[in-house]
């Protein structure tokens, strides 16, 4: 005996009901409980899907899918970050390195100038505001995506909403830049130093922002080859 | 086989062999074929199984495939060229390890 679709549907509710979210390892849990559920079937006809249902997820032992949505975050945020290094080498490869260059230089001559602080503290806030309209708007697409194919992924979560989060750990940190000095970028090491923050500070969110959420239907597609199915 | 951490660490070996022969296979045939060739001595389990796929998948050892069967879809995993080659290394660490295990508990026979 053979599942039926709406029984097929149930079981991506009650992967949901524990709380995996995403629907790629909703996919592979259900495959798994409806292959034991049909093989128990074999043997025992007359068991109702409820029981069987219940058997199979028992097995899972006491976590229940927990340790699978742990594992599998953990995989895909790896990937992700493989992605990431993959386009932030490009910058440090012609031609996008004249880019970077061109950057790095910005920052050091304006922090050369008379009033490194304020132009520290410019730069600090028009990176800041930047990041927030981006992650703003890149949530809004990430909510509307999910509201047409009522499917999320995980890959497409971290690439529009929780990635954008690290970015902001990573910014308030560099907040104590309003403890910069005038005195302080006097230093030829330190200016240098800062000027080269101030480029990761920017390329690092350009590629989080940018570059990687626009090429996310090819990543996706590269990651999930059910994606497009 | 009643104490089931001694098989643990093997569980990613027994992953890879039996992927190394099958060119792919799904999580559920995984236990089921491990269930069958010990003869239900050993049993993989579901909250094992999957973390050490996904782990694999990571690591960039195991690819992964999706194909429609009956009303659902099915995501069957296959090795990478360094899943070949690790498969190797793995299985010879673990002959290595039971000869270690053989001297010990029959030290006559080693």
């Amino acid at each position: 005996m053979k599942l039926t679709e709406s029984q097929i549907q149930e079981l991506y509710a009650f992967t949901r009901q524990h709380f995996v979210e995403h629907y790629d390892l909703q996919t592979e849990l259900v495959d798994h409980l409806a292959n034991d559920i049909e093989a128990m079937w074999e043997v025992q006809p007359k068991l109702s899907f409820e029981d069987a249902k219940n058997k199979a997820f028992k097995k899972f032992g006491i976590f229940g899918f927990m340790d699978a949505i742990d594992q599998k975050a953990k995989a895909m945020n790896k990937r992700y970050m493989r992605y990431f290094w993959t386009e932030l080498k490009k910058w440090f490869e012609l031609p996008q390195l004249l880019t970077t260059i061109a950057l790095f230089l910005v920052f050091y001559f304006t922090f050369s100038t008379s009033y490194p602080a304020v132009f520290a503290l410019l730069f600090y806030g028009m990176i800041m505001v930047w990041c927030v309209y981006k992650s703003i708007q890149l949530n809004r697409q990430f909510r509307r995506r999910k509201e047409i194919s009522n499917k999320k992924w995980m890959l497409e979560e971290m690439i529009f909403k929780q990635v954008g989060g690290t970015m902001f750990i990573f910014l308030s940190q560099v907040f104590n830049v309003y403890r910069i000095t005038d005195e302080l970028l006097s230093n030829t090491y330190l200016l240098i130093g800062f000027s080269l923050l101030f480029t990761a500070l920017v390329l690092v969110n350009y590629i989080s922002f940018e570059v990687i959420p626009n090429k996310a239907e090819e990543l996706l597609n590269d990651t999930y080859p059910e994606f497009s199915m | 086989m009643s104490n089931s951490k001694l098989y643990k660490g093997s569980l990613t070996t027994i992953i890879l062999k039996l992927l190394n022969e099958n060119d792919k296979m799904y999580g559920y045939e995984i236990t089921q074929r491990v269930k069958e060739l010990t003869k239900g001595e050993l049993k993989i389990t579901e909250g094992a199984l999957y973390p050490a796929l996904h782990k694999l998948e990571a690591e960039g050892l195991l690819d992964v495939e999706v194909a429609k069967v009956d009303n659902r879809l099915r995501k069957y995993y296959k090795l990478t060229e360094s899943g070949t080659k690790e498969t190797v290394n793995k299985l010879e660490e673990l002959a290595e390890y039971i000869k270690t295990m053989q001297a010990l508990v029959n030290p006559k026979l080693a």
